[in-house]
C-alpha cells in the first residue's frame, strides 16, 4: 500500500469559530493507480490533498506514505517528504515566471539533489517527449500556452520519480481542448511509467479519465469505486 | 541554479532593483565622502604644518594639534629664551595662527626673516612677499579657489587686503600676512600661538625634544616633520565620534532600505516561495536565497558607491579646490562592510518571514 489514511481529521479554528474540514477520512491508494477525488466546493478535497501532500498537519488521524506516518511530522520532516516522495501540479501559476521552463525543472532538480544525474536527464527527455513539449523548454511561462505550462508543471512534478503525484484541479484554468490534452498526459504517465497519480477535482468529466473515483462530501468519503473494479475496467478497456 | 533564480528575479523587477542598489550606493558614498572630507581636511592641515620646514613646534602645555583651536598666549621673550638657552637651536620664529571661519582656513601671521630661516622660505610662483600691513601672500590653491591673482584685493576679517604673491601650497597656511597685522586681527598684541624652531642638527629631532623638555616643563614640543601623524581621532577631539555618527547613520539608512526592499520582494513573490516550498525547498534554502539576493544587491551598490564617491570628490575638488578628500583603504573596507552588514541585517526578518510561510496560504495568495 503506497498511501493510506486512518480516520484523518482536520479542523480549522478562527477565533471561536471551528470548521471541521475533514471528519474522519479513510482511503487506501496502491502504487500505479490513477485516482480522482471528486466533490463539490467545501467537501474537503483540497484539505485532504494538503494533508496527503505534507503541506499541513492533521488535527487527528494518520497519513501513511510507504508505511511512514506523516501526520504528526514537523515542518522539516514534511519538507523532506515533499522533496523525496511527492510531486505537485496546481491549478494555475505553477511555474516560476522569471525562469525558462527548462530552468523551472532545473530548480526542482537542484532542490531534490538530482541536478546533473544522467539517469534523470534521460528519464526527463522521455517525459518531455511523451508530453510533446521537448522543443519548448527554452521558453518562459509567459511564452507558453496554459496547457503547455501545465505539461511542464507535470514534467517538473515527476522529475524526481516521486512515489505519488498530487494534482489539484490541474485543468481548472484551461480550456476544454487543453484540458483534454493534459488529462491524456496524466493517463500516459500512469500507463507508461506506472506513476501513481491523485487528481482532485469537482469536474465529473475529469474524473472519467481516472481508473478509480473517490467521492467526498462534507469532509467524509461517501463513495469509493475501489481499486479492483477500476483496474479490471482499465485492463478491459485497453484490450 | 540558485543564482539563476536570484539574477532573473532581479532583472524582472528592474526599478526595485535599481532603486535598492542606488540606496546602498548612497550609503557607501555618504561614508566615503563625508569621512573622506574630515580625514582629508585634517590630514592636509597636518601635511601643510609638517611642510613648513621647521623641526620643532613650541606650544603651551595642553595645546591642540589643530592650531586654529589655540589662542595666542606666548610672549616674544620666550622665543629669545629658547634662542639663548639651547645651543641645539639654530633659529626661532614666532607664528600667530588665526582661523578664518568664512573661508574655513588658517591664516599665518609671520615674521618673514625668521620664518625664512626656520622654513627655508616660501616658494613663489608669482609676485613677492608683502611689505605693508594690508598686504597678503596666498597659496596657489586658495588663488584658484577664489580666482585671485597678484594685485587683486580680497576681504578678510572685515578688512581689504591686496595680494602681493602666490606661493606653492603645502607650506603652512593658505594665507600669510605680517605678524603684527595678524596680532591686530586676533586682538593679541605682542602675543603668538607657537614658536617654530630650527635645529642645528635635524637628524635626531626627538632626541632634542626629550632634552629640551626637561628644562621646559609646562610646554609642548612637537616633532614637525611627523606632525601629520598626530592628525588622528586620538588627538583631535570629536573626530572619531563624528566619523562614527556618519557610519551609524549610513548603516541605518542601508538597513531600512534593504528591509523595505526585501520585504516588498517576498510579498510579491509569496506564490513563488510557495512553489519552492511545495517542491521541497527547506526553510534554510529560502532564507539563503533571500539573503544571497540582498547581499548581491549590496555588492553592486558597494561598487557603484565607491565609483560614485570618486566622481563626487573629484567634482567637488574641481569646483572647490580647497576641499580635500582622503579615501583610505581602511575606510573603503569599513564602507563596504557597513553596506554588506546592512544587507544581512535588513534582509534577515524578511528572509525568516518568507521561510516560515505556510505553503497552503502561499498558494491561496493572489
Amino acid at each position: 500500500m503506497l498511501l493510506e489514511t486512518l480516520d484523518l481529521k482536520k479542523t480549522y479554528r478562527s477565533g471561536k469559530v471551528e470548521v471541521e474540514a475533514l471528519r474522519g477520512v479513510n482511503i487506501q491508494i496502491r502504487s500505479g493507480e490513477l485516482v480522482a477525488i471528486m466533490g463539490p466546493s467545501g467537501s474537503g478535497k483540497s484539505t485532504l490533498m494538503h494533508l496527503l501532500g505534507a503541506m499541513s498537519r492533521a488535527t487527528a488521524g494518520k497519513v501513511l506514505i510507504d508505511g511512514k506516518n506523516i501526520a504528526g511530522m514537523n515542518d522539516a520532516e514534511r519538507t523532506e517528504i515533499r522533496r523525496t516522495k511527492l510531486g505537485f501540479v496546481f491549478q494555475k501559476l505553477n511555474l516560476l515566471p522569471t525562469l525558462t521552463a527548462r530552468d523551472n525543472i532545473g530548480v526542482a532538480r537542484t532542490i531534490q539533489g538530482s541536478a546533473g544525474d544522467p539517469q534523470i536527464d534521460a528519464y526527463l527527455a522521455d517525459i518531455l517527449k511523451l508530453l510533446k513539449i521537448e522543443d519548448k523548454a527554452g521558453r518562459r511561462p509567459s511564452e507558453l500556452s496554459g496547457g503547455e505550462q501545465q505539461r511542464f508543471a507535470i514534467a517538473r512534478a515527476v522529475s524526481h520519480r516521486p512515489a505519488l503525484v498530487l494534482a489539484d484541479e490541474p485543468t481548472g484554468a484551461l480550456d476544454s481542448k487543453n484540458s483534454e490534452i493534459v488529462l491524456q498526459m496524466f493517463r500516459e504517465l500512469n500507463r507508461k511509467f506506472q506513476q501513481t497519480i491523485l487528481l482532485v477535482t469537482h469536474n465529473p468529466e475529469l474524473a472519467a479519465y481516472a481508473d478509480r473515483l473517490i467521492e467526498m462530501r462534507d469532509g467524509l468519503v461517501v463513495h469509493d469505486s475501489g481499486y479492483v473494479a477500476s483496474a479490471v475496467a482499465g485492463v478491459l478497456s485497453e484490450t | 541554479m540558485n543564482w539563476k533564480i536570484i539574477l532573473e528575479g532581479l532583472k524582472a523587477r528592474p526599478v526595485r532593483t535599481g532603486v535598492t542598489i542606488l540606496a546602498v550606493a548612497l550609503q557607501v558614498s555618504l561614508i566615503l565622502v563625508l569621512v573622506g572630507l574630515t580625514t582629508g581636511t585634517t590630514d592636509e592641515i597636518g601635511r601643510r604644518v609638517a611642510g613648513i620646514g621647521a623641526d620643532i613646534m613650541f606650544q603651551p602645555a595642553g595645546s591642540d594639534v589643530i592650531l586654529a583651536l589655540d589662542s595666542a598666549t606666548l610672549v616674544p621673550e620666550i622665543g629669545e629664551k629658547l634662542r639663548n638657552d639651547f645651543e641645539e637651536i639654530q633659529d626661532v620664529s614666532p607664528l600667530l595662527v588665526r582661523f578664518n571661519t568664512k573661508n574655513f582656513t588658517n591664516i599665518f601671521g609671520i615674521d618673514p626673516p625668521s620664518f625664512d630661516a626656520v622654513s627655508g622660505g616660501l616658494r613663489y610662483k608669482k609676485g613677492k612677499l608683502f611689505s605693508a600691513p594690508d598686504e597678503i601672500v596666498i597659496d596657489d590653491i586658495f588663488a584658484k579657489d577664489k580666482k585671485l591673482d597678484v594685485g587683486d584685493t580680497y576681504e578678510l576679517e572685515h578688512r581689504m587686503f591686496r595680494v602681493t604673491g602666490i606661493v606653492e601650497n603645502g607650506k603652512g597656511a593658505r594665507v600669510v600676512m605680517a605678524l603684527k597685522t595678524a596680532q591686530e586681527l586676533a586682538n593679541a598684541e605682542n602675543k603668538v600661538t607657537v614658536f617654530l624652531i630650527k635645529l642645528k642638527d635635524s637628524s635626531d629631532i626627538n632626541g632634542a625634544i626629550e632634552k629640551m623638555k626637561k628644562d621646559l616643563p609646562g610646554y609642548d614640543l612637537r616633532n614637525m616633520p611627523e606632525y601629520n601623524k598626530l592628525m588622528t581621532g586620538a588627538n583631535i577631539p570629536g573626530l572619531d565620534a563624528a566619523n562614527n555618527v556618519i557610519v551609524f547613520v549610513a548603516l541605518c539608512i542601508g538597513v531600512l532600505v534593504i528591509f523595505l526592499s526585501m520585504y516588498t520582494t517576498i510579498m510579491e513573490r509569496t506564490r513563488e516561495i510557495g512553489i519552492l516550498r511545495s517542491l521541497g525547498a527547506s526553510k534554510v534554502f529560502i532564507v539563503g536565497l533571500i539573503m544571497k539576493e540582498s547581499l548581491f544587491i549590496c555588492l553592486i551598490g558597494v561598487l557603484l558607491g565607491m565609483a560614485g564617491s570618486v566622481v563626487i570628490t573629484r567634482t567637488a575638488q574641481a569646483y572647490f579646490p580647497t576641499m580635500v578628500f582622503l579615501i583610505s583603504n581602511k575606510w573603503l573596507i569599513i564602507a563596504a562592510a557597513s553596506a554588506l552588514m546592512s544587507g544581512v541585517i535588513g534582509s534577515l526578518h524578511p528572509a525568516l518571514k518568507a521561510s516560515g510561510q505556510d505553503p497552503v496560504e502561499a498558494f491561496a495568495y493572489e
